[in-house]
């Protein structure tokens, strides 16, 4: 897809199987290209999504919604499921519309030992000193096993 | 609209080998960590990654060896949080896991 900004970077130089350079379609002038990565799922985790997949991101949404759309779909952890009509209230605020969401998962914690504003607020760092230790002991699946006593 | 609601074992079921997986979320921020770390108990493997600034999600799959590449701009941690540990053991040395940065 074309896109503009990517003059000056030596990226479209160095990876020629991400960026190439073409004449516009419709004057001379040269357009960058890249390469789209088309992903099979898109991961999310929203603090309020309804049972039909809609979604509402609170604080910063980072690049979540443009990921939900270049998805084939997307599976959704909420940290709670709230009625449709919080949608119908103010659909401007629906980050993820239903019809891009194929699993959606009642996870409340689902972003720990991290951040999910409002509802934790700061990094659990017993948890995570606890997470960087499973890291280096090979140790991960046991540590998933803590934090998901009860979920699974 | 169809009622989508299922578990979460039921949801890391949809995950199959040498899929392109886009984690949401940024550094310590709402990244899904809770399913990546579910994903961790499925023999699921191969899995591609990408993000802008790919965080706690994205270092577990990197951490367990279940991914083989990642497309990012920045992957870290972030604060006092620091370098992502999974990435490191992932990339570093030998290098098991390709990375692909793009920013």
């Amino acid at each position: 897809m074309p896109v503009g900004g990517m003059w000056g970077s030596d990226l479209v130089a160095i990876r020629p199987e991400f960026f190439q350079v073409m004449k516009s379609p419709f004057d001379d002038t040269e357009t960058v290209c890249v390469k789209a990565l088309v992903p099979d799922y898109a991961i999310v985790h929203v603090q309020e999504a309804d049972i039909y997949g809609n979604c509402r991101i609170l604080g910063p949404s980072y690049q979540d919604a443009l990921m939900a759309r270049a998805a084939k779909k997307t599976i959704v952890t909420t940290e709670r499921i709230v009625g449709s009509y919080r949608m119908q209230e103010e659909p401007k605020l629906t980050a993820i519309p239903h019809f891009l969401v194929e699993a959606v998962v009642e996870l409340p914690g689902g972003a720990k030992p991290g951040i999910c504003y409002p509802e934790y607020q700061a990094v659990d760092w017993d948890k995570h000193k606890a997470y960087q230790k499973a890291v280096k002991a090979d140790e991960v699946q046991k540590y998933a096993d803590m934090m998901l006593e009860g979920r699974l | 609209m169809k009622n989508k609601m299922m578990s979460l074992s039921q949801a890391t079921d949809l995950i199959k080998d040498n899929m392109l997986l886009a984690i949401g979320g940024n550094a310590m921020h709402r990244t899904p960590s809770l399913f990546t770390l579910a994903l961790t108990k499925k023999p699921v493997k191969n899995l591609k990654l990408c993000g802008a600034a790919p965080g706690l999600a994205t270092d577990v799959l990197l951490a367990s060896l279940q991914a083989d590449t990642s497309y990012f701009g920045f992957s870290g941690l972030e604060n006092e949080a620091g370098l992502s540990p999974g990435m490191r053991k992932a990339m570093e040395g030998e290098g098991k896991v390709r990375a692909i940065e793009g920013s």
